[in-house]
């Protein structure tokens, strides 16, 4: 596709978008007024998933199609993209590629968001915006910086109950959103299996209140507050997880690239991550968060998760897992 | 990527626009154009947020009161952080949130630079020496002497977290040992004085094979961790008066001239500062990041760095 053609793509998305995708029957809308993204019985959730076989192509496309096919409602809305960069190490591929964050500005303020700003709070690195310089972001972004929130420094508010902590703080910017992406690494975890976007929520607790790395999460327990995170934060949320190169391995920061060439989509995170699992060749059932997650927070019965796009018998590319996950690998 | 004079984050705060004529620091230095930045984006309540028309927040605050010592803008500063201290002593992080926090230690470096030695200091320094990482506790170190859990650190040696119930890490275990160096001056007890041995000790078995610091994990899963510039700084800020802390000061010599971050070179020029070596001259116009601009304003060389001054503790 060509630049003009991606241009004039784009806007007429954009008018779908604002149009409400008139005409387009499948996919489940967002409910931002429940916690679960599970289906009613006897309903699916769809979850896309579009082939790009490098960064260099045209994502904007790839995207678009994702989204439509997910039936996602994106007009009027104040969008938050969450990417991944954790962390910076130039010999692997820790992050959401930027081009992957550039284009999903373009295209979620293509269809038509009230507002679209970029926000990510690293584990492990007091100087946010220096990661950001590091993984090319503040260069290849517009503007980075105006549309850019650390979340790690944002103002905060409580919520009640999450876990077993009576009070826990997000940043307001998180909280206010109506619509926070997901935009996820496809990476093996060395504490939790896999990394995708439901875990790619750490991002969202301020380090201003719970340090550098979070521990807290970690003696909340990183499976459990996963999935509290998901709870809170799923039903306002679309995954779009970066799968064009991933990280298998010692993951999430010491692993290695694998490219497995996709982009996976869908507003039920679960099902979203249980579909990119299946493509790492690691079985979702036995990742102890999805398997937990099933059923109360969204699905992974591949029965219930109606897939769009490629299918992904023929995607599938096992990531190495480390010796502690073996017992995770897909039949 | 740019490397040496600061270029990062364009300041939204125009140089020019922030110096007031007839102040005291009317100054385009690299000091006066941040100690002016700070006084313009001081919010009513006397503290500043992380970045300008933001909440106040504990950590911005302090270092700004910090850099403007004997201004009346840390005065105010002063005031705020004050109505903040809880009742055990301790600090919290902002006026939203409720439990205590690492910060307590900047307020008792404020405290001791302001002179003053009474109850709200006490109080901090009590709550200091009384807290710990979680993982220090009694059964989590009979487990790991046992052998039942392999720890990747020494537990046994205390360490300070960034809030109570969690682990103890670098960043927060610097800032209670430059507090507590500083409170043994009048406020010595045996207790400090092992706490402060133990937090020594507990950087030095943190420190990462390549001479620095990360937060404070050498390895993961028996794999190594490279340190970042701004933990190897701020631990050297911990560690002043020790004389085995060489390869540190070669990879300092490194980072401070390899690192994007801004916040890293002023904590490593700071550290550079205390240990007594020549840190590169630090250039270009204030970050519209406040925590930044307090901590560059502290690392200018005619800055207030000398309130983090410690030396060793016998």
């Amino acid at each position: 596709m060509t630049n003009t053609n991606r241009r004039e793509f784009l806007a007429l998305a954009g008018a779908a978008s604002v149009a409400g995708f008139a005409g387009f029957s499948g996919g489940r809308q967002m409910q931002p007024e429940t916690n679960s993204k599970l289906p009613l019985a006897g309903q699916t959730s769809p979850v896309a998933v579009v082939k790009a076989s490098s960064y260099s192509v045209d994502l904007a496309d790839a995207m678009m199609r994702g989204i439509l096919e997910c039936g996602l409602e994106v007009a009027g809305k104040t969008v938050l993209l969450k990417p991944n960069f954790v962390e910076f190490d130039p010999s692997t591929c820790i992050n959401t590629d930027v081009a992957v964050v550039a284009t999903a500005l373009e295209v979620f303020r293509s269809l038509g968001a009230a507002d679209v700003k970029i926000g990510e709070g690293p584990g492990h690195r007091r100087d946010t915006f220096a990661i950001a310089e590091l993984t090319r972001y503040r260069s290849e972004i517009p503007q980075f910086d105006d549309v850019f929130i650390d979340l790690n420094r944002d103002d905060v508010s409580p919520i009640e109950n999450f876990a077993d902590r009576k009070t826990f703080y997000f940043p307001n910017s998180v909280l206010s959103a109506d619509l926070i992406v997901s935009l996820a690494k496809m990476k093996t975890h060395h504490w939790a299996g896999a990394t995708l976007s439901m875990k790619n929520f750490f991002g969202l607790v301020p380090g201003s209140i719970y340090g550098w790395p979070k521990n807290e999460l970690h003696y909340i327990g990183i499976n459990n507050s996963i999935l509290e995170l998901t709870r809170l934060f799923g039903a306002k949320s679309f995954a779009l997880v970066d799968g064009i190169v991933g990280m298998e391995g010692n993951g999430p920061i010491q692993g290695t690239p694998k490219k497995a060439g996709v982009l996976v989509m869908g507003s039920d995170l679960a099902a979203v991550d249980a579909t990119c699992c299946r493509i790492m060749g690691i079985d979702p059932t036995r990742v102890e968060y999805l398997q937990k997650a099933a059923d109360r927070l969204g699905v992974i019965d591949p029965a219930r998760i109606e897939q769009r796009g490629e299918p992904i018998a023929g995607l599938r590319t096992n990531f190495e897992l480390i010796k502690e996950y073996s017992q995770l690998r897909l039949a | 990527m740019y490397y040496g004079s600061i270029t990062l984050r364009e300041s939204k705060v125009s140089a020019d626009s922030t110096l007031v004529p007839g102040h005291p620091s009317h100054s385009a230095s690299y000091l006066g154009v941040r100690l002016d930045a700070l006084r313009k984006n001081q919010n009513a309540d006397g503290g500043w947020g992380y970045f300008p028309g933001k909440a106040s927040w504990l950590e911005p605050t302090a270092y700004a009161a910090l850099a403007l010592t004997g201004d009346p803008a840390a005065d105010r500063a002063w005031k705020l952080l004050s109505s903040w201290q809880l009742s055990d002593g301790s600090w919290k992080p902002s006026s939203e949130v409720s439990f205590s926090s690492w910060g307590t230690s900047l307020c008792a470096t404020i405290a001791i630079a302001r002179n003053e030695w009474g109850d709200p200091l006490r109080g901090g320094v009590n709550w200091l020496v009384g807290s710990s990482g979680i993982e220090s506790n009694w059964f989590n170190i009979v487990v790991s002497r046992i052998g039942l859990v392999k720890q990747e650190r020494n537990i046994a040696l205390k360490a300070w977290p960034w809030k109570p119930g969690n682990s103890g890490w670098v960043e927060p275990t610097v800032h209670a040992l430059v507090a507590l160096k500083q409170a043994s001056a009048q406020l010595a007890t045996r207790d400090l004085r092992d706490r402060i041995r133990q937090g020594e000790a507990q950087l030095m078995d943190v420190r990462s094979r390549d001479g620095g610091w990360n937060y404070g994990s050498p390895a993961a899963l028996g794999v190594d961790l490279p340190s970042y510039p701004e933990t190897t700084a701020l631990a050297l800020l911990a560690l002043q008066g020790r004389s085995d802390l060489g390869k540190a000061f070669d990879l300092a010599q490194q980072q401070i001239g390899e690192t994007p971050s801004p916040l890293a070179r002023a904590w490593l020029t700071i550290a550079m500062r205390l240990h007594g070596i020549q840190p590169p001259e630090l250039t270009g116009p204030p970050p519209s990041d406040l925590m930044i601009t307090a901590v560059e304003a502290l690392a200018a060389p005619e800055g207030h760095h000398h309130l983090m001054q410690t030396g060793a503790v016998a």
